[in-house]
């Protein structure tokens, strides 16, 4: 598993990393994705399926890719095509690869083929059968031993068909089937070009025809059986591998086997595409300064003419494009197709322009670089610049050997000078939980600071480890240096920081009653409701001095007298407790005895009156 | 000062005499609603206007009161007969007490 992983990282650094020219392709079929696809093609072998296209896919494959199918899997596989194998029910695609597949997998006993040949025969005779229809039939009718009759006649009835269908995917079958035609297919060859004309160009770098993978894949290896034509050039046939590689993902037993038959077809045709790529790791260091190169193939295999020499033409930093080597030549590696390119460098990115014979691309690698400290000092400084700071001079692994004492009134400051610029210079000052990161300010030549104003940043009084943290793309050995520890006291500060709660629920909120106002002493209140209450006294004395004339008071008068006490006592109980609501509800009834009894009592007193009045 | 005193008794006597007793009590009932007004207001002075919302409440009621009273007074009064033609002292009084109800129904909303 982790060899596989391993091989799967180099298969995508080496797509990613090698950049694409226009004589070279970048990558091949690593052999990762080759491993993943024999695994395809094996478990193909081994499903139930009902599908005999799949089992030839899968045998395909694994004759492409040289391997032999497990010899546990081939009595299975066997079994399922002469299973499946039947006349009647099959059309001819599948008959085809039922009797392709039975022969690849060199399977024992002899597939029963009676009624094929007739089939076979009246698919070729029929006018309506289609091209893709009679490229099988005729391939099968060879592959049973048997020549094709009239040669002739089937070449007119693809052209025929070829009128009212020349999809793609028709034009492919029908290169196939002309290139078994001998001289009578020679009427393909005016297509050639439109068919290559056809294809469809993704951002300058692949080639492809519509209709995807098989549809490319029949096309490629139906054009590359007329070499003498020269169907494709150099960097059409570069861009098509280029496709092919960006499909190596494919996942199908079809789709792995149109892919290498494609592969195959380009990698044996004379317009091979070469593959530089670095193999391996595209960074080297100042231990192991080799670039590995290789040139190869579409499946990562020796070219049938070695290119030579291979040179590297030039080198640039990227940083700064500053030329660092030419025109040096590789040396040969462990196999044929490794190169060898010692990069003796400065640590960094660089861009190679690599010749391969006619051949040539860019690649992009990277030099790693150790980095140390030279000078390291830390200290304590006033934060008001009032005395110079005292700091203390440190060599890398070291500790400090005391604890440095701070407070609030205090900046630390750290200085220290590296071997080389780094992208990531922090001190990190950590307690528990809490942690502050400074990133180092770069003053010049590889010079770093960090002044930090424990007043300001710190306002916490504990102690902190104190961390150097070095880190870069380019450097072999980024690391975190404990540096020692500050003890910071701060005054007038809390000793726990208040840990703030990023998530969960908010602190509950108190509703605050205002506070009531100091009451006076209970005596003066008592004394002053007296007080209030005795002028109703003074009323009595006063009325009973006057003489208040009662004769008048009836039993006429109590049912008013009632109603309006009444009234008075639901005021004091809505003073009491009840609310608006009740007192109205109630009110109304009592108000209304109350205004009638009133009102009877008035009129009496008013007709009685008024004899009196006119006597005065 | 023996002016004043002579001012003071003749209009005594003559109040004594010549004002009617209907009168007289309404007097009484407003120098009784003045007193209790005074002393409340004398507490704010004193102890202070907490809770505020009763004792404006309390002093509302005691102004109000007596400007009802004052009123009632008016209507009774035999010698404003004139201004308040067709108004009875039964009407008046009946007024009275009508807006004294409602006057002690905000009252009371307002105590607290």
């Amino acid at each position: 598993m982790k060899m596989s992983s391993k091989l799967l990282l180099i298969c995508l650094l080496v797509a990613a990393l090698a950049s694409l020219s226009e004589a070279s392709i970048g990558g091949y079929i690593c052999p990762y994705s080759s491993k993943k696809f024999l695994d395809i093609a094996s478990k193909a072998l081994k499903a139930d399926t009902q599908d005999i296209s799949s089992l030839y896919h899968a045998a395909n494959s694994f004759k492409i890719l040289n391997e032999a199918v497990p010899a546990n899997l081939k009595p299975v596989a066997c079994q399922t095509v002469k299973k499946l194998f039947n006349v009647e029910t099959l059309e001819i695609d599948n008959l085809f690869y039922g009797v392709e597949s039975f022969k690849l997998l060199g399977c024992d006993g002899k597939l029963s083929t009676e009624g094929v040949v007739k089939k076979v025969q009246d698919i070729l005779q029929n006018e309506k059968s289609s091209v893709a229809s009679l490229h099988y039939a005729s391939k099968t009718q060879t592959f049973l031993g048997q020549q094709i009759s009239n040669q002739a006649k089937l070449a007119q009835l693809v052209q025929a068909q070829l009128k009212t269908d020349d999809s793609l995917l028709s034009l492919g079958h029908a290169l196939h089937l002309a290139a078994s035609l001998g001289q009578s297919g020679k009427f393909i060859t005016e297509r050639i070009e439109d068919i290559v004309v056809q294809a469809d160009e993704v951002d300058g770098k692949l080639l492809q025809w519509e209709g995807g993978l098989s549809t490319t894949s029949l096309i490629i290896t139906g054009l590359l059986q007329f070499p003498a034509s020269s169907p494709l050039n150099q960097p059409q046939a570069d861009k098509l591998a280029n496709y092919l590689l960006s499909r190596l993902t494919v996942q199908t037993p079809k789709g792995i086997s149109a892919l290498l038959e494609a592969a195959q077809a380009l990698a044996t045709s004379k317009v091979s595409p070469v593959s530089i790529s670095v193999t391996g790791q595209n960074s080297v260091t100042l231990d192991n300064p080799n670039l590995k190169i290789q040139v190869s193939d579409i499946f990562g295999k020796p070219l049938k003419t070695a290119l030579s020499p291979v040179v590297a033409q030039s080198a640039t930093r990227i940083a700064d494009d500053v030329v660092v080597l030419a025109k040096q030549p590789l040396n040969v590696g462990a196999k044929e197709t490794e190169f060898v390119l010692p990069l003796k460098l400065e640590p960094g990115y660089y861009k190679i322009l690599l010749n391969a014979g006619p051949h040539s691309t860019t690649l992009t690698a990277r030099v790693l670089g150790p980095v140390q400290v030279k000078t390291f000092e830390i200290g304590l400084s006033d934060a008001d610049q009032s005395s110079a700071p005292k700091l203390e001079k440190l060599t890398h692994p070291n500790k400090l050997n005391k604890k440095l004492q701070g407070d609030s009134g205090q900046n630390l400051l750290v200085k220290f000078t590296l071997s080389r610029q780094v992208h990531q210079a922090f001190l990190r000052l950590s307690s528990g939980k809490k942690e502050i990161i400074f990133v180092a300010g770069h003053e010049s030549n590889s010079q770093y600071k960090v002044e930090a104003d424990l007043g300001q940043e710190l306002p916490i009084s504990d102690s902190f480890n104190i961390e150097l943290i070095i880190g870069d793309s380019i450097i072999t050995n980024p690391f975190r240096w404990q540096v020692g520890e500050i003890e910071i006291k701060i005054t007038n500060a809390p000793t726990v920081a208040s840990l703030k709660t990023l998530r969960g629920p908010k602190p509950e909120i108190e509703h605050m009653f205002r506070k009531p106002e100091k009451r006076p002493a209970k005596a003066v209140s008592l004394l002053f409701t007296g007080l209030t209450a005795a002028p109703f006294l003074i009323l009595l004395i006063l009325w009973s001095r006057i003489g208040v004339n009662l004769s008048n008071f009836s039993m006429r008068a109590v049912p008013f007298h009632l109603g309006f006490g009444a009234i008075l006592g639901l005021f004091t109980c809505f003073w009491l407790k009840l609310d608006m609501f009740v007192t109205c509800a109630w009110l109304i009834p009592v108000g209304g005895f109350t205004f009638f009894t009133g009102h009877r009592l008035l009129s009496h007193m008013a007709r009685s009156k008024k004899p009196e009045k006119a006597d005065k | 000062m023996a002016q004043i005193n002579a001012v003071l008794s003749k209009f005594y006597n003559d109040y004594m005499s010549k004002t009617s007793k209907k009168l007289k009590v309404i007097d009484a009932y407003l120098f009784y609603i003045l007193l209790t007004g005074i002393i409340q207001f004398a507490y704010c002075v004193l102890v202070g206007t907490f809770p505020f919302n009763s004792f404006l409440s309390g002093f509302i009621s005691t102004v109000s009161c007596f400007v009802l009273g004052v009123c009632l007074r008016l209507q009774v009064n035999p010698e404003n007969k004139n201004q308040f033609h067709g108004i009875s002292p039964e009407r008046g009084f009946a007024d009275f007490i009508f807006a004294h109800a409602i006057l002690h129904l905000v009252v009371m909303n307002f105590i607290g």
